[in-house]
Formats: structure tokens, C-alpha cells, sequence
């Protein structure tokens, strides 16, 4: 019998599996859902509906700037305002819940200089043998090990500079903006092939390069700047350990990017939502060369069909991915406050039940 | 003699030096403002939104375009108000209470501008008394933005907060969708930033 591990893996690489994994992410309001429900768990719903698969928190990161409020000069946020280990500032209103307003660090920024003399984060090599301990953790318990790396070159610098600054500046080929991109780029070039080093089964990259209906910016525009990027971030990761998983998120619509992600060489896309995104149409046009994880509709089925409509939506989608796997069926995105708990009880016995009785996603 | 051509040209490829230019020389040749603005500039951004819709031009093209026709308009306002130039139409917009996401807004709001309508921007987490204030500034439509399932029942709220006056409530985000503005009974949709303009368009009985 194949441990979730080796399941989930297999599932990934498109050779078979045993059992439907389940994995989602639960707004806070929505884990008090699962304390209602399931009351004597603690509030760890992931060992609760025993996922595969566990991040480490090791970062291989370092920052010794401590004071981030002067890169806002004039700013006044509020109180529960954090700064993230890039000094991109989140400030959190009473009515935004899980969500903050974030701010630019960088969107002013008119000379190079200004670029040298910020505290991008460093390095951190000395965090190896945590994070080796952390993996043969998570490995003793049958589970794999992933870490996440997602905003990895894209969102990471328009965190920073801000999204019109930094689309502005590829379409002029700004220099500053060019070298800002290299800056975090070879930052998550060592930062993945140390995460490949210690050992870990997939990294999530991820940069939100799609929107509802339409891709975020032309495929030149991306070739130009961020495919070689990405390329160069995966290369560094499977150089050090080949056989390696390598997930991509990018919310919307993003099939016209798909031949270039694999390209780059992503294993997994991540999260395939079904509002944006014809899962049939990607599946027959590219399920022999990737896998896929996401598809159940976040926007539509999770909060507003019934449990039925998820059943149907979670038999349909293994279905379409075949025998051999190839998609982690799970919620596109963060299950907000508003979805029916009996939507995720649906979500958890469709995927039990296909485990079961395979017959019903077969054919 | 101004070279109109060469202006929308400027603006839709994100030409600033180009735009400060041309609209400096038609400046000092005393060209009509009005021609400026709604044979060049406006016919410009209108153009790009078009071709936003087609998918022959995207985001980065719709903001490096706004960019360009912002440094014009910069030389022109002083002179705007002198010369009488009547709004088009004023129109408030803001992602709703407890929503923080303005990417979608702020193109709206760049596309609605370019297109020559004056633009009241509330930013994000908006209630109804913010767009009470900014229909007391002039705003005869209010355009409510959501990212989330979450938030998006507010904009039903929106709607019934301005049902029998004269404002009219438009919706737009990633999960909001016509049969959603119908149950709401909100006066339109639209799923991209350039079928906002033209919905904004024929509500103020425009052809675009």
C-alpha cells in the first residue's frame, strides 16, 4: 500500500494511484466551521482529513531591517498594520477579515540608487540542516514535503514596485526594472535549489499572470521578461534534485500560457479554475505532459451549488483526468467564510468515495 | 496644423515625449482643445480599450497608453476649465465594504477617464455613505467592484441603498456576473474594463 507520499506523487507524475487525496486551505471563519463540526480536534483540520502532504518553514531567508515605515514617508496605517520580509506593508481594516490592503515600498522609486540601497532579503544558508530536519519529519510520516515559494518573480516585484510601475517598466525595458526582476530572481534561484538540497517533493512557484477572461499581459511581453526567469528559478531546483515536483499557481485565465510553463518545465498547474478555464479543453490539449491541481470553482460551485453539484464536479473532473491520475481535485482557492460546511463534507466524501469505488470516475 | 493622426498614434503606444509634443506645438498654435481632446486623445484611449476587448492589446498597453494621455492632459487642464467644456458625465467608483482588491477598479477607472468622463475614485472597502458622498459631488452613476464571494452581496445592498433615485448602480469583478446584476437589479454589468466604458456609455445614451 502506497503511503500518501508516494500516492500523491505518482498521482502527479500521471503513473496511478491508490486513493483521492484531499487538500484545501480554510478561511479562519471557516476552520470555526470545522471546530462546530468536528469538536475534540483541535483546530488542525489538515490531520483531521489527513492531507498528503506538509509545507516546511524553513525560508532560506534573512532581513536585518527592522524599521520598514521609513520607506512609507507621510504614511499613517493603521495599527495592525505588518510588513512582510520584502517591506511590502499589509494593513489590515475591521471589515477586510483574513484580507489586507497592501503597499508598495518601492513605488516611488526613481533612481537606481534608491533600488541599490534597498534591503531586499538575503540568503540564508545556514538554515539547510532545519529545514533537512523539517523534510525527514514530514517524510517519517508518510507525507510529502513542499514548501511554498508562489509570488516567486512577477508578484514579488510588483509587490514591491508596484503592478503599473513594473508593467511600465518592462514594456520600456527600464533598467531599474529589469534589474529589480534579477534581483529576486536569483534570490529564488538559490533559494530552490537549497529547498531541492534538503530534499523536499514539490515547490509551489506561482505568479498570477492571468485574469477572468483574459491572460494579464501578451506572450511577448511575458517571454521577454518572466518565462526566462521562471525557467532559470525551475532549472536551479531540478539540477539539484531532478526528479522533484514543481507546482504553478496563476489564478484566471492562462491556457494561452500553458505551452510556455512547460516550457519553463512546471509538472503541476495550479489552480485551474473552472469560471476561467475549460479543464476538458487543457486536458486534452496538454494531460500528457502535466498535471493539474485545483478545478473545483471556488466563485461558483463551492459556495453556491449544493453538495450534490460538488459530488458531480469532483466525479467529473477525475474522471476527465484518467486511470493514471494527473490532478489533486481540491477547491481552486482559500475557502471563504460564506461556503456551506456541508459543501466541504461533500467535497471529502466525493474524493472517499472515488477512493472506494473507483468505478464511479472510471470510463 | 495639428497632425491628429500622429497624436492617437503617440497615446496608444505609450509615447509621452510624442503626446508632450504634439499637444505643446497645437498648443502654441492655438489649436482648438476641444479637437485635441476628442479628435486625438480620447479617440486614442478609446481605440486601445478596443483593442483591449479584441485581445490584441492587454494591461501593460492599457496603462502605458493612460500614462501617455495623462502627460497630455496635464498641459490641457489649466486650460480646460477655461474654455467651458462641458462633463460628460461624472461617475463614482470603489470596490465594496470589506474588499481590499483594486487592480479591476483601477483599470475601470483608467479606461473611464481616457474615455473623457470625469471619475470620482472612493478606493476599496467602500459602504454606502462613501458613495453618498461622492454623488453629492456631482456622480450620477456609482460603479461597485468585488474580488470576493464574500463581499459581493454588499453590492446588493448598493443597489437597494440608491433604488428610486435618479443614480444608477453598475457592477463589475471577477466572480460577479450578469445573472448576478439581474438579481440584484442593478443597471448593468460588465466583465472588462473597456465594456464598462461602453456600458457607461449607453446609459448616458452615448454612442461608442
Amino acid at each position: 500500500m502506497m503511503t500518501p507520499r508516494e500516492n500523491l506523487l505518482s498521482l502527479w507524475r500521471r503513473k496511478g494511484y491508490e486513493a483521492v487525496p484531499v487538500d484545501f486551505a480554510l478561511s479562519p471563519a471557516m476552520v470555526e466551521k470545522f471546530l462546530r463540526h468536528h469538536p475534540g480536534h483541535g483546530d488542525d483540520y489538515r490531520e483531521f482529513f489527513s492531507f498528503p502532504a506538509r509545507e516546511v518553514r524553513t525560508t532560506f531567508l534573512r532581513q536585518k531591517e527592522t524599521d520598514w515605515r521609513r520607506y512609507y514617508p507621510g504614511m499613517e496605517f493603521l495599527p495592525e498594520t505588518t510588513f512582510s520580509i520584502w517591506g511590502t506593508a499589509h494593513e489590515k481594516t475591521p471589515e477586510s477579515m483574513h484580507m489586507s490592503r497592501m503597499y508598495h515600498p518601492m513605488k516611488n522609486f526613481t533612481s537606481q540608487e534608491e533600488f541599490d540601497a534597498y534591503p531586499y532579503p538575503e540568503f540564508d544558508e545556514t538554515q539547510m540542516e532545519s529545514c533537512r530536519k523539517e523534510v525527514e519529519a514530514i517524510h517519517a510520516r508518510g507525507l510529502a514535503a513542499s514548501v511554498c515559494m508562489e509570488c516567486t518573480i512577477w508578484e514579488c516585484a510588483w509587490y514591491l514596485r508596484s503592478m503599473e510601475e513594473m508593467m511600465i517598466g518592462m514594456m520600456t525595458d527600464d533598467p531599474m526594472t529589469v534589474g529589480h526582476l534579477e534581483r529576486i530572481t536569483v534570490l529564488a534561484e538559490k533559494r530552490a535549489a537549497a529547498f531541492a538540497a534538503a530534499g523536499v517533493d514539490f515547490i509551489r512557484l506561482g505568479d498570477d499572470i492571468g485574469m477572468q477572461h483574459t491572460i494579464m499581459m501578451s506572450l511577448e511581453l511575458y517571454r521577454a521578461h518572466l518565462k526566462p526567469r521562471l525557467k532559470r528559478v525551475i532549472s536551479a531546483a531540478k539540477r539539484v534534485h531532478p526528479s522533484l515536483l514543481i507546482t504553478y499557481h496563476s489564478c484566471g485565465y492562462v491556457t494561452p500560457f500553458l505551452e510556455d510553463l512547460i516550457e519553463a518545465g512546471i509538472d503541476v498547474l495550479n489552480p485551474v479554475q473552472p469560471e476561467c478555464m475549460d479543464f476538458k479543453e487543457i486536458h486534452d490539449a496538454c494531460g500528457d505532459r502535466l498535471s493539474f491541481w485545483g478545478t473545483l470553482g471556488t466563485q461558483t460551485t463551492l459556495p453556491f451549488g449544493t453538495p450534490e453539484e460538488v459530488r458531480d464536479a469532483v466525479l467529473r473532473n477525475l474522471r476527465i483526468a484518467g486511470e493514471q491520475g494527473g490532478l489533486l481535485c481540491t477547491p481552486t482557492h482559500l475557502v471563504e467564510p460564506e461556503v456551506p460546511w456541508e459543501n466541504i463534507e461533500a467535497y471529502v466524501s466525493a474524493c472517499r468515495e472515488a477512493s472506494e469505488k473507483r468505478s464511479v470516475i472510471s470510463g | 496644423m495639428t497632425d491628429f493622426e500622429a497624436l492617437r498614434t503617440a497615446i496608444i503606444k505609450g509615447k509621452r515625449n510624442d503626446v508632450t509634443a504634439i499637444v505643446q506645438a497645437a498648443l502654441e498654435e492655438k489649436e482648438d482643445i476641444n479637437r485635441l481632446l476628442d479628435e486625438g486623445m480620447i479617440p486614442a484611449m478609446r481605440e486601445i480599450g478596443d483593442k483591449f476587448s479584441r485581445n490584441e492589446a492587454y494591461v501593460p498597453e492599457l496603462l502605458i497608453a493612460a500614462r501617455a494621455m495623462q502627460t497630455g492632459l496635464a498641459l490641457l487642464e489649466p486650460l480646460i476649465a477655461a474654455s467651458g467644456r462641458k462633463s460628460i458625465g461624472k461617475i463614482a467608483i470603489g470596490t465594496v465594504k470589506g474588499d481590499l482588491h483594486d487592480i479591476g477598479k483601477n483599470l475601470v477607472a483608467i479606461m473611464l477617464k481616457g474615455a473623457g468622463y470625469d471619475v470620482i475614485d472612493l478606493g476599496v472597502n467602500c459602504d454606502t455613505a462613501k458613495y453618498d458622498s461622492a454623488v453629492k459631488q456631482g456622480a450620477d452613476i456609482v460603479a461597485c467592484s468585488s474580488l470576493l464571494t464574500t463581499t459581493m452581496p454588499y453590492m446588493r445592498e448598493v443597489v437597494e441603498h440608491f433604488k428610486g433615485t435618479h443614480v444608477k448602480v453598475i457592477i463589475g469583478g471577477a466572480p460577479v456576473t450578469q445573472a448576478f446584476a439581474d438579481e440584484i437589479g442593478a443597471d448593468g454589468y460588465s466583465e472588462d474594463a473597456n465594456g464598462a466604458v461602453k456600458l457607461v456609455d449607453s446609459l448616458y445614451h452615448r454612442a461608442s
